[in-house]
């Protein structure tokens, strides 16, 4: 007993000293390797497949500029959003950029790039009800259904609403749809594409903004690869090709000045 | 409804892929488990003290523990705790490191199967094979060994069973089986965005697959039947 | 010269000393009958005879040939063993027959396995496979199974089993036939059928040790009775004289006890 319990121990230290990161430089690891991981989940329009399989979409194609300008390929993987930190960590992928909004949780986690598109939270509920909500004082007698670590449920709680976390914003919606919890708070560039006409989710729709929020890109900590992509950013802002591929994929209102 | 059949080619087709992965992991955690399961068992039976410790140690905390953090572990110890992330990030890395979790979490549940199909021939058996001038070896292939498959089929064939829908575990680790798959429309993938019924699709191909199974599995259990 | 001769032959089973100092010879041909309470060392002495156990002094002889000699000699091979252990067959009380084969592949086994070790088996295959399998039903008929050789052994009775069981042991010819209890798992309606083919062998002058509490059978068939008692051999001699005139008190009370309960 006593000796599991001392390697209990060593495994937890051995992650602790993990966390304080290695010396080398992930400039260099990325170059000798040749490839970018980019972790990714398929979220329209930042990362999605075409018709034949190949991941495109605002994100995808930003990153693969930037792989580009440091001479490396571009490798996109689809992970559970849940292990975003370990996936870094463990160096099974190199950067998350995927519409990541920038909450405590990630910047205390990663080392994160300068912010370059706007969200928001908004408040989803069913259609035949919506007059009622549309602000956020009215907001205090339902139950809602957030993701669980997103910037949603940092929103409800900070109002002190009644909430459950599920385990994805799609999740949430079934919750609403399925009539379990009486609203939702997901991003307002992904309700722009579940809800409403055409969607699974016709009787849904959105009311109040709750908050305004920025998206960033995620790498490890000390990574000197951050610095790279923000020098990128300002090129591409200023030449005018990241305006151009927002256009492509109609975010363009919503880039940030770099 | 029209809306659904107008997606079913896409879903069905993307279904496919994820439930081909889902085979995949499903065989291959058999073709390995089958065996290393034998091995624990003997190793767990073994008259050398060190060694049937050492092993059920390892089925105690195989089966103590969580598949899913088994995975997590797997996959991700070696990059996080020992700087040397293994796997990749690809797909062949994580399918890989899910087949090594799933191998050595079933083998452990094997073998204590095998233990007791082994344990429950009586001893009379081999000795009768011994005084009739039987080796050890022609004993256990001629007298025990149909007698231990006999017993251990339907305490297998439930082992089997779930592992057909614990595959399903193995998208923590991102690997894209068919729930995955289905869940992926939910969120949107393809040009179908906010589809829940995909993933309560997914069901039917477990219902049929392990539909399949069962029939397969009774027909031994009966064809074993011819003897008592 | 006896056929076996057993000599001095001691076993431990840990502290417990189970068989102690046992010595008795045995003519080719004879039926030799060893009676006493249960826990008395019947059946562990049928067990060393046949190498299921390994006395820890003593030595057996078959035909003049140390078969075991606990003193004298190093750790015997398996296929040695298995060599020694053909001059014996053993029945035992609860049959033991292979569930998974026929009344008749349950005789032909260990003989078509021992067959196949044969360097002349592969161009003689059909020839020998026959024999064996003529050997089988013969040995079948003699027990007067002809009509159930086909059948699983849990189609047969308590009674047949035994009796495919004794033909089991006869098909590899052993010198020497041993019986653990034969009838004791059997209801007492079945005994009869087994004990009728046992006398058959004796008349054929079948070379027997028999384990029994059939005092009737053992008074009749056995040519000499042993009688045991806590891992001794307390009498031995003309089974009339030991069951119906015992010198020794002990075997005396057995005997009362045994005939009226």
């Amino acid at each position: 007993m006593k000796k599991l319990i001392a390697l209990l121990l060593a495994t937890a230290l051995s992650f602790s000293l993990t966390a304080c990161g290695s010396s080398e430089s992930d400039m260099d690891y990325v170059k000798d390797k040749g490839t970018l991981v980019v972790g990714i989940t398929d979220f329209e329009p930042m990362d999605y497949k075409d018709d034949s399989g190949n991941w495109i979409g605002f994100d995808a194609d930003m990153a693969k500029a930037f792989a580009e300008s440091l001479g490396v390929e571009a490798e996109f993987v689809e992970i559970d959003w849940d292990n975003k930190i370990m996936e870094l960590d463990g160096k099974t992928i190199d950067c998350v950029w995927n519409g990541m909004t920038l909450t405590d949780e990630v910047t205390s986690s990663m080392d994160c790039s300068n912010a370059y598109c706007n969200n928001a939270q908004i408040v989803i509920v069913p259609a035949d009800k919506a007059d009622q909500y549309q602000t956020t004082d009215s907001l205090s007698d339902l139950t809602f259904a957030v993701e669980a670590g997103s910037a949603g449920e940092e929103q409800v709680s900070a109002l002190g609403l009644e909430y459950t976390a599920v385990k994805a914003q799609a999740d949430a919606l079934m919750e609403v749809a399925a009539g379990t919890s009486d609203a939702a708070v997901i991003d307002s560039l992904m309700a722009a594409a579940m809800v409403g006409e055409g969607t699974s989710y016709e009787n849904l729709t959105y009311t109040v903004g709750l908050n305004s929020e920025e998206y960033g890109v995620g790498f490890r900590k000390g990574s000197d690869l951050v610095d790279a992509l923000n020098q990128f950013f300002a090129d591409s802002y200023k030449d005018g090709s990241m305006l151009e591929c927002a256009q492509t994929y109609g975010v363009q209102a919503a880039i940030i000045e770099q | 409804m029209e809306q659904i059949a107008e997606q079913l080619p896409i879903v069905v087709h993307s279904l496919n892929i994820g439930f081909l992965q889902t085979l995949k992991l499903f065989f291959i955690t058999l073709a390995g488990a089958f065996p290393l399961g034998l091995v624990i068992a003997f190793g767990s039976m073994s008259r050398f003290r060190p060694l049937s410790y050492l092993t059920k140690t390892i089925v105690w905390i195989v089966r103590g523990t969580p598949l899913m953090i088994q995975l997590l572990i797997v996959y991700y110890f070696p990059g996080l705790v020992l700087h040397n992330p293994v796997w990749g990030g690809g797909e062949t890395g994580r399918f890989a490191a899910a087949s090594v979790s799933f191998i050595l979490n079933y083998a452990c549940y094997f073998s204590e199967i095998y233990r007791g199909g082994i344990q429950g021939v009586p001893i009379g058996q081999e000795e009768a094979g011994l005084v009739l001038g039987m080796t050890k070896r022609q004993i256990f292939f001629h007298v025990t060994l149909l007698q231990m498959i006999k017993r251990i089929v339907p305490p297998m064939s439930n082992e089997i069973i779930t592992l057909v829908k614990d595959t399903s575990l193995a998208r923590i680790i991102a690997l894209q089986e068919i729930i995955w798959a289905g869940q992926a429309f939910m969120k949107g993938s393809q040009g179908i965005s906010g589809a829940i019924w995909p993933l309560f699709f997914t069901a039917v191909y477990y219902l049929i697959c392990n539909g399949a199974l069962t029939i397969l599995l009774d027909r031994l259990e009966k064809k074993l039947d011819y003897f008592k | 010269m006896p056929i076996l001769e057993v000599s001095h032959i001691r076993k431990y089973f840990g502290q417990t000393e189970v068989l102690k100092d046992i010595s008795f010879s045995l003519e080719q041909g004879q039926a030799l009958s060893i009676i006493g309470s249960s826990g008395s060392g019947k059946t562990t002495l049928l067990r060393c005879l046949n190498f299921l156990e390994r006395p820890d002094e003593g030595s057996i002889r078959v035909n003049g040939e140390t078969l075991f000699d606990a003193g004298g000699q190093k750790a015997l091979s398996e296929s040695e063993i298995r060599k020694r252990r053909l001059h014996f067959g053993l029945v035992f009380q609860a049959f033991h027959l292979f569930p998974q084969y026929t009344a008749l592949e349950n005789v032909m086994l260990a003989k078509e396995l021992l067959a196949k070790e044969l360097p002349s088996y592969k161009e003689d295959k059909k020839r020998i496979q026959a024999e064996i399998r003529e050997q089988a039903k013969e040995l079948l008929s003699q027990m007067g199974l002809s009509d159930r050789m086909e059948n699983y052994p849990h189609q047969l009775s308590g009674g047949q089993c035994q009796r495919v069981a004794i033909a089991r042991a006869l098909a590899l010819s052993p010198d020497i036939l041993c019986f653990d209890e034969p009838t004791s798992a059997l209801d007492p309606e079945l005994t009869g059928e087994v004990l009728k083919v046992m006398r058959e062998l004796a008349d054929q002058n079948t070379t027997m040790i028999i384990v029994t509490h059939e005092m009737a059978f053992a008074r009749d068939v056995a040519s000499q009775v042993i009688f045991m008692d806590d891992g001794y051999i307390l009498e031995q001699g003309d089974p009339h004289q030991v069951l119906e005139h015992p010198k020794e008190e002990r075997t005396r009370q057995f005997l009362i006890r045994f005939t009226n309960g």
